[in-house]
C-alpha cells in the first residue's frame, strides 16, 4: 500500500512538531526515517497510525483521503505501528496477546487462533511458544509477536518505531530478515531510528527530519557524511567556558557495567578532575543516564569500582548507600525537576529545611527563612520563600534545585541542565555552574543539545545504543565526527575497548 | 470509588460480626382472662411513636437484635407488644431493631435503651441473650424501670449466674417441651429413621432444645412406633451461628440439603431462619418424600405445608401483659420465669407461653403427638427421668431421677445417641 | 519579620483558598443531594435534622455519647493524617483498633487479680497502644519489603485481627458457662475508666484523644519529621533524590497511626465496653478514614469534622426509632460529603493545571 503525507502539522502547545511534514512510501520499500530525538519522527508516524491526530495537513491511503483519528482506524486503514515499548499486557499468554484486539464473534476460536499464528511464525522464522507468559519475554520476542499480530490484522503498512533498541543481534537480523520480506510481498514498511548503521543496512530510502521540518530524501546507499550534515546540518557553536580543570582526580572509575531490562552500558576505565566538566552527548536513552544515576549513586553497577574524593582523599564508593554519595559532596540533578527533583506543592523554605541535616525535633521557621531568602536572592529565584515550587516557571526551578545542591560540592551530574530554560536563564545557570569549577567542583552532565555540549565541556563522551566513546577533547571535535558517532557510528575514533555489550 | 470500596468492605467487615437471637419462650401469666384471638401481624411502624401515654398509659421500649419480621425469634418477641396492646387501651410501645454491630455500628444496647426511656418508655425489653450485659447496665442505671431480659438467667436467684438487681426480670418460654412434640412428630413422619437437626451455635440452651427434641423423637420412635431404638438415627449440625454468615458459617442450605441427600428424610430446624423449610419444598417438588419441623414461628408450615410436620412457638404476649400488670402495681421485681405451656391448650394465644401447632404433612398422625402432650400434661410421662445418660456415656440421671430445671437449663451435653458435636472445639 | 514568619507557617498547614468555591459548591451539592434522598422516602428533611440533633444533644446521655465516639474517631484520624500524609492509604486502621483492643484485653485479664486497678487500667491503655502499633508495623513491613499494596496489606490484617477477636472470644476468653456475641465476660467497675456520672463519656479517654490531636498539629507543621512525611507522600521518587530516608518514614507513618489506632481499641475496652465485644472498633476506623479525607489530610480540621460525624452518627439512631427511617441515611450522608468533596478537590485540581498553575 502506498502512504502518502501531505503537509502536515502538529504542535503540542507552544512546540511546533511538526511543519509542514510531506512524506511518500511506497508499496514495497522500506522507508527510513531518521533524526534526532525531538525531531519529529514519532509525532509523524503517530499521526499516520492515528494514536494522535494532526492539526492540518491530508493521509492518503493509496491515493485515497484516509481518516485516521484512532489506533482502530489505522488498523482498519490497513496501519499498523509497532512502538519502541511494545503495547502488550504483561500477565497474559503470547496467544491471548495475539488475539487481543482481533473482531470477531463473542467466543474465540484457540485452535483456528494457534494455527494461524504458527504458520505466520513460522514464515519468518520466528520461535515463540503460544503458551508463554508475556513477563518471560525478551523485548526482542515481544516486538515478534507485535509484527505477527499486526500482519494477522491484514495490515499492510508496518511503522517500526525504534525498533533495533534493546534487541540482541540475532534477534535484529531476524528482524531485518522479516522486514525485507514484507517488502518483498508489497507491504510498504516505515522504519524510524536514530541510528545510522540500521538505516544503511535496511533502507531504499530515507528522509530525514529535523526540528520537525524534513529535511530531504535521499536513495540508499547514500554517503554518510551526507546524512549527518542532514541530520546535525550547522556548524557547532564554539567552546566558551573559561578552563578550570585541576590537577587532582575527583573521580576514578574502573571498568563499570550498569544495565537495566533495555540496555546495558560498559565504560572503561574513567579519570575525572577536579574543576573539570565532562558532556555526555547522544540521543536520548543510549545509557547516559544510567551513568549519571550510577555515579550519583542511586544506581548500583553490576561491576566495577568507582572512587570519590572527599575531604578525606579519594574514596571507594562502590556499592555505598545513596545518603553517603551526598554526605560525600555528590549532588544529583535530575531531568525532569517536578518528577525527581522537586516537590510539587512544597515551598521554596520546605525544600531549604528539607535539605538541612538539622537533627532537631523542631523547624527552625526564622532560620530557615533566612537561608530561602538568601537563596532566592542569590541565584535570583522569581519567587517568594513560601511559594511553592510547582509555581515557579521551568528556569526558577532549575535555580531552586542548583540552590539546593550540598555544599561543599564535590561532584555534580546533571542531566539536560538548561532544557525548557530561555536564554537567560541558561547564561545564567552555566554561569553558576562554572563558578562552582573554579572552586574545585567536577561536573560531568547529559545534554541533547551539540551546541551546549561544545560549549561548556572539557571532554566529550558520546553515548550510543549503549555503546560508549573515548573521551575526547572538545577542542579535538568536529560536527561531522559528532554525528557519526551519535549515529552509532564510532569508526577508529571510538576505542574498541569502550564498546558496549548489547 | 475509594468510598464506596470503603463502603462494601465496610459491610464486609461488619458481616462477620452478626449477632442475632437465642430462642427462649414467656411464660405465660395463668391470669388473664379475656380471650382475644392470635396475635395481629406486625404493627405499622409510625403509629408506634410520638403517643405519650397519658393517665394510666403505660409504654414500652423494645431493643431488638434483628429485623421486626423476620419471620422467626425476632418476629415472636416483637408481636407480644401488638397482643399487650389489643389489652391495654392506653399502651403504646417505641422500638429499635436490628441492634447488632452489622446492622448499626458504634450502637450499645444501653444507649438504645437509655434513649427509648428519654422518650418516655416505662420498661425496656431486651430481646436477645446477646444483650444481658446491656440489660443489667441498664437496670443499674435506670433502678425505677423495670428492665426484661428475654432468654438470660441474671434474674434466676437458683441459677449459676444469679446477680442481685431488684428491676431486672428474665422471661423464656418451656420451649423444651414443644421441642419434644417436635421431635415425636418428626419421628412419625420418618420412614427411613433418620432425623437432622440444623442447630446454631452450641451452648446451654441449643444442646438442652436439641436434646428434647430427641427426647421426643426417641419416644414416639419407641413407644408409640414400637421400634428399634438403635434403628434410630438423630444427626445435629451446628452451622456456627443463628443465621447463615457467609465464610464464617456453615452454609444452612447446604447442610440442609446434605442430610436430604444423604438419607434424612426429616429436618427440624434449630435456626433462625427457614433453609430446612425451603430446601423440604425444593426437595417435594422434585418428587421426594421429605420433610421438615419449624422452629419459633407459629406459621412456619405456610412456607411449604406439604412438607411441613409442624413448628414449635413462642407467645410472648401474655408474659409481656402479666409484667406490664404487674409493675403497674408495683409488685414487679427481680425474677426469673420459665414459663410452661398451658396444659389445657398449648395453642392458647391468651394462657400458654409456647405452642406447638401440627402440619398439614402429618395428617392423622397427629393423634400420636397429642397423646404425647396428654402425657406430658398429666404428668405421667416426663422424658428428663432416669435412667438416661451424656453423650459420652456418663451418668446424666440414674434409674427414677428426675431432672431439676438447673440440671435442664445448664445441660452440659448432648444425650447418649444423639450424633454431633457436645461443645466447641 | 515576625509578620512573615507567620504567613509562613499558615502556608505550611493550610490548603490554597483556591479550591474554597469548590468546597463549598460540593457542600451545597450534598445537601441538595441528602435534601432529594429524604424527600423521595416520603419524610421531611426538617424532621430528619430536627432527629439528627435530638438524638445527638438532646440528653445528657446521646450528648456523652457522641464524646464517647468522638474519642477513637480523633484517635484514628489523627493518625491517619500520617500514614495520608505519607501517601499511604492506610485501610488496616480498623484492624489496629482491634488488635489494641485485644492486648489491652489480654493485659486486663492477665493482672486484674495482681496489680492495683488504676495499674491495670494505665497498663491495658499502654498495650492497646503497643498491638496497635505491631498491627501496624505489620502491615508497613508488608508494604516496605514485601511490595503488597498497603490497602490490601491492611486489609487482609483487618481480617486477621477480627477473626482472632472472634476466636478469643468464643475460645480461649470466652465467659463462664456460654461464648457469647455478647463479649468477654465485663470487667469489675474497678477497672472501668472514670464516666461523666453514668454516661457512656470518659473524660480520661477524651483529653488522651485531644493530646493525640494536638501532638499531630504541631509534629504536623512544626517538626522535621512532618515535612519529610509530607516530602515522601508527594513525591517519592524526588524525596529520595534529596535524600530523605523513605523507608524510614513510611514505617515511622505507619507506627503512629498503629499507635493511636490501638490507643482508641484500648480505650474503647477500658472506657466503654468494659469488656472485648467483636464489634469492638465499632467501624470507627473506616469513619476515621472518611473523616481525614473529608478534610483533605489538614488536622486541623479533624476536631469540628470528627464531632459532626460522631453527632451524626449518634443522633442517627432516632430514625428508626421515631422516623421509622433506616439509620444508615446516617452513612449516606457521610458517603455524599466525602465523594462530592473529593470530586471538588479533583474539578480545583483541574482547574488549576487548566490555569497554568503548572
Amino acid at each position: 500500500m502506498n502512504a502518502q503525507l501531505n503537509h502536515i502539522y502538529k504542535s503540542f502547545g507552544a512546540v511546533q512538531a511538526n511543519v509542514d511534514v510531506s512524506l511518500t512510501v511506497q508499496s514495497g520499500a522500506i522507508h527510513g526515517l531518521l533524526g534526532e530525538n525531538g525531531a519529529g519522527k514519532s509525532t509523524l508516524v503517530k499521526m499516520l497510525s492515528g494514536f494522535i491526530t494532526r492539526d492540518a495537513g491530508e493521509i492518503l491511503l493509496d491515493d485515497k483521503p484516509a481518516e485516521v483519528r484512532t489506533p482502530a482506524d489505522g488498523i482498519r486503514a490497513g496501519v499498523g505501528m509497532l512502538h519502541q515499548d511494545p503495547l502488550d499486557f504483561p500477565p497474559m499468554t503470547v496467544l491471548d496477546n495475539f488475539v487481543a484486539g482481533k473482531a470477531g464473534g463473542l467466543f474465540l476460536n484457540r485452535r483456528d487462533a494457534v494455527q494461524e499464528f504458527k504458520i505466520l511464525a513460522d514464515q519468518f522464522n520466528f520461535a515463540l511458544d503460544v503458551d508463554e507468559q508475556m513477563g518471560n519475554l525478551t523485548i526482542g520476542e515481544r516486538q515478534q509477536l507485535e509484527i505477527l499480530r499486526l500482519l494477522s490484522l491484514g495490515v499492510s503498512t508496518l511503522i517500526l518505531d525504534e525498533p533495533t533498541t534493546g534487541i540482541s543481534a540475532s534477534q535484529k537480523t531476524a528482524l531485518f530478515d522479516a522486514l525485507r520480506k514484507l517488502a518483498g510481498q508489497g507491504k510498504s514498511i516505515v522504519f524510524v531510528s536514530h541510528k545510522l548503521e540500521d538505516v544503511e543496512e535496511l533502507c531504499n530510502q530515507v528522509t530525514v527530519m529535523r526540528a520537525g521540518h524534513v529535511v530531504g530524501t535521499v536513495d540508499i546507499p547514500c554517503p554518510t557524511s551526507t546524512l549527518v550534515s542532514m541530520m546535525f546540518g550547522r556548524e557547532l557553536a564554539a567552546p566558551v567556558k573559561p578552563p578550570t580543570c585541576q590537577a587532582d582526580i575527583a573521580m576514578r572509575i574502573q571498568g563499570l557495567t550498569i544495565g537495566d531490562d533495555r540496555i546495558d552500558v560498559q565504560v572503561a576505565d574513567l579519570t575525572v578532575r577536579r574543576g573539570e566538566v565532562i558532556g555526555l552527548a547522544g540521543l536520548e536513552g543510549s545509557g547516559q543516564r544510567l551513568f549519571l544515576l550510577t555515579c550519583a549513586g542511586v544506581l548500583r553497577p553490576a561491576t566495577g569500582k568507582l572512587y570519590i574524593r572527599d575531604a578525606n582523599g579519594l574514596c571507594e564508593m562502590t556499592g555505598k548507600p545513596y545518603h553517603q554519595y551526598q554526605t560525600s559532596g555528590v549532588g544529583y540533578l535530575p531531568a525532569d525537576r517536578l518528577r525527581e527533583g522537586l516537590i510539587w506543592g512544597l515551598s521554596i523554605q520546605e525544600h531549604v529545611v528539607l535539605r538541612t541535616s538539622s537533627s532537631g525535633l523542631f523547624i527552625d521557621r526564622e532560620a530557615s527563612r533566612q537561608v530561602a531568602d538568601q537563596a532566592i536572592q542569590k541565584f535570583n529565584i522569581r519567587g517568594k520563600a513560601d511559594t511553592r515550587v510547582g509555581q515557579l516557571s521551568g528556569g526558577n526551578q532549575q535555580r531552586t534545585q542548583l540552590a539546593l545542591l550540598p555544599s561543599p560540592l564535590n561532584l555534580v551530574l546533571l542531566e539536560h541542565p538548561t532544557r525548557g530554560l530561555d536564554i537567560e536563564s541558561t547564561i545564567w545557570v552555566w554561569q553558576q555552574l562554572i563558578e562552582r569549577c573554579r572552586n574545585g567542583t567536577s561536573i560531568i552532565f547529559a545534554s541533547s543539545d551539540l551546541d551546549e555540549i561544545v560549549q561548556y565541556s572539557d571532554r566529550v563522551i558520546v553515548f550510543s545504543g549503549g555503546k560508549v566513546s573515548t573521551p575526547i577533547e572538545t577542542t579535538a571535535l568536529t560536527a561531522g565526527k559528532l554525528g557519526e558517532m551519535i549515529g552509532g557510528k564510532f569508526g577508529n575514533n571510538g576505542n574498541s575497548a569502550y564498546a558496549g555489550v548489547n | 470509588m475509594k468510598i464506596s470500596f470503603i463502603r462494601s468492605l465496610t459491610a464486609l467487615a461488619g458481616a462477620s460480626l452478626l449477632i442475632s437471637a437465642c430462642g427462649a419462650t414467656p411464660t405465660a401469666a395463668p391470669t388473664s382472662a379475656p380471650a382475644a384471638t392470635a396475635a395481629p401481624a406486625a404493627t405499622s411502624a409510625p403509629a408506634a411513636t410520638t403517643a405519650t401515654t397519658a393517665g394510666g398509659a403505660y409504654k414500652i421500649g423494645m431493643i431488638l437484635v434483628g429485623p421486626y419480621n423476620d419471620k422467626g425469634w425476632n418476629q415472636a418477641t416483637f408481636e407480644g407488644l401488638d397482643y399487650v396492646k389489643s389489652k391495654m387501651p392506653g399502651f403504646s410501645f417505641d422500638y429499635v431493631d436490628k441492634v447488632n454491630s452489622a446492622d448499626r455500628p458504634n450502637t450499645k444496647g444501653t444507649q438504645v435503651a437509655d434513649d427509648l426511656i428519654a422518650k418516655g418508655a416505662n420498661m425496656i425489653i431486651f430481646n436477645s441473650d446477646d444483650f444481658k450485659d446491656d440489660a443489667l447496665e441498664t437496670a443499674k442505671k435506670h433502678p425505677d424501670i423495670p428492665v426484661i431480659h428475654v432468654s438470660g438467667d441474671y434474674a434466676w436467684k437458683d441459677g449459676k449466674n444469679f446477680k442481685e438487681q431488684k428491676n431486672l426480670i428474665n422471661i423464656m418460654g418451656q420451649m423444651e417441651y414443644m421441642k419434644m412434640l417436635a421431635g415425636c412428630s418428626a419421628a412419625l413422619g420418618t420412614q427411613t429413621g433418620k432425623i437432622g437437626f440444623v442447630g446454631p451455635l452450641i451452648n446451654e440452651e441449643t444442646r438442652r432444645l436439641a436434646s428434647s427434641a430427641y427426647l421426643g423423637a426417641k419416644y414416639c420412635w419407641t413407644n408409640v412406633l414400637k421400634k428399634d431404638p438403635k434403628a434410630l438415627e438423630f444427626k445435629v449440625t451446628w452451622i456456627g451461628f443463628w443465621f447463615n454468615i457467609p465464610g464464617v458459617t456453615l452454609d444452612p442450605t447446604k447442610v440442609a440439603d446434605d442430610f436430604y441427600n444423604g438419607g434424612f428424610d426429616v429436618v427440624m430446624s434449630g435456626i433462625d431462619t427457614p433453609e430446612a423449610a425451603t430446601e423440604a419444598k425444593k426437595m417435594q417438588d422434585a418428587g421426594k418424600k421429605d420433610y421438615y419441623v419449624h422452629y419459633d414461628y407459629k406459621l412456619g408450615c405456610d412456607i411449604a405445608p406439604d412438607a411441613c410436620l409442624g413448628s414449635p412457638y413462642f407467645n410472648w404476649g401474655p408474659a409481656y401483659l402479666d409484667a406490664v400488670k404487674k409493675a403497674q402495681a408495683g409488685t414487679l421485681t427481680e425474677s426469673f420465669s420459665w414459663n410452661p405451656p398451658d396444659w389445657k391448650n398449648i395453642n392458647d394465644p391468651d394462657t400458654s407461653a409456647v405452642g406447638f401447632l401440627p402440619g398439614k404433612a402429618l395428617g392423622d398422625k397427629s393423634a400420636q403427638v397429642d397423646a404425647l402432650t396428654k402425657g406430658l400434661a398429666d404428668g405421667s410421662i416426663n422424658l428428663y427421668k432416669g435412667p438416661l445418660n451424656y453423650q459420652d456415656g456418663s451418668v446424666f440421671l440414674k434409674d427414677g431421677e428426675v431432672a431439676t430445671p438447673q440440671q435442664i437449663w445448664y445441660l452440659p451435653q448432648l444425650l447418649e445417641g444423639m450424633e454431633g458435636a457436645s461443645s466447641a472445639k | 519579620m515576625k509578620e512573615k514568619s507567620q504567613s509562613t507557617s499558615r502556608a505550611l498547614v493550610f490548603r490554597p483558598a483556591r479550591g474554597l468555591t469548590y468546597q463549598a459548591g460540593a457542600l451545597l451539592l450534598s445537601f441538595l443531594f441528602i435534601t432529594i434522598i429524604i424527600l423521595l422516602t416520603g419524610e421531611s428533611p426538617f424532621r430528619v435534622v430536627a432527629s439528627l440533633w435530638d438524638g445527638a444533644f438532646g440528653t445528657t446521655d446521646q450528648f456523652a455519647r457522641v464524646f464517647s465516639t468522638l474519642t477513637p474517631l480523633v484517635l484514628c484520624s489523627s493518625g491517619l493524617i500520617f500514614t495520608f500524609t505519607a501517601g499511604l492509604y492506610n485501610l488496616g486502621v480498623e484492624g489496629q483498633i482491634v488488635a489494641g483492643a485485644i492486648a489491652a484485653t489480654f493485659i486486663l485479664r492477665e493482672f486484674q487479680a495482681v496489680l492495683p486497678a488504676p495499674l491495670v487500667v494505665a497498663a491495658g491503655v499502654i498495650a492497646g497502644m503497643l498491638g496497635g502499633i505491631l498491627w501496624g508495623l505489620l502491615a508497613g513491613v508488608l508494604k516496605v519489603f514485601g511490595k503488597i499494596n498497603e490497602i490490601f496489606a491492611g486489609l487482609g490484617m483487618n481480617f486477621v485481627a477480627q477473626g482472632l477477636a472472634i476466636y478469643l472470644i468464643f475460645g480461649p476468653w470466652k465467659r463462664p458457662g456460654i461464648a457469647s456475641m455478647s463479649g468477654t465476660e465485663p470487667f469489675g467497675e474497678s477497672l472501668w475508666l472514670g464516666r461523666f456520672g453514668q454516661t457512656d463519656a470518659a473524660p480520661v479517654a477524651l483529653i488522651i484523644a485531644i493530646v493525640a490531636l494536638a501532638l499531630t498539629i504541631i509534629i504536623m507543621r512544626n517538626t522535621h519529621f512532618g515535612l519529610r512525611l509530607k516530602a515522601v507522600g508527594q513525591n517519592p521518587r524526588a524525596s529520595f533524590i534529596l535524600g530523605m530516608p523513605a523507608t524510614r518514614l513510611l514505617l515511622s507513618s505507619f507506627i503512629i497511626c498503629g499507635a493511636f489506632a490501638g490507643l482508641a481499641g484500648g480505650l474503647q475496652v477500658v472506657g466503654l465496653f468494659h469488656r472485648l465485644v467483636p464489634s469492638i472498633s465499632s467501624n470507627l476506623g473506616y469513619l476515621a478514614l472518611l473523616v481525614v479525607m473529608l478534610i483533605s489530610f489538614n488536622a486541623l480540621w479533624i476536631a469540628p469534622v470528627a464531632f459532626f460525624f460522631s453527632a451524626l452518627n449518634v443522633g442517627s439512631l432516632q430514625l428508626p426509632m421515631v422516623l421509622r427511617m433506616e439509620s444508615s441515611l446516617s452513612g449516606v450522608i457521610q458517603g455524599t460529603l466525602v465523594l462530592l468533596a473529593l470530586l471538588a478537590r479533583g474539578f480545583s485540581e483541574r482547574a488549576r493545571k487548566a490555569a497554568g498553575g503548572q
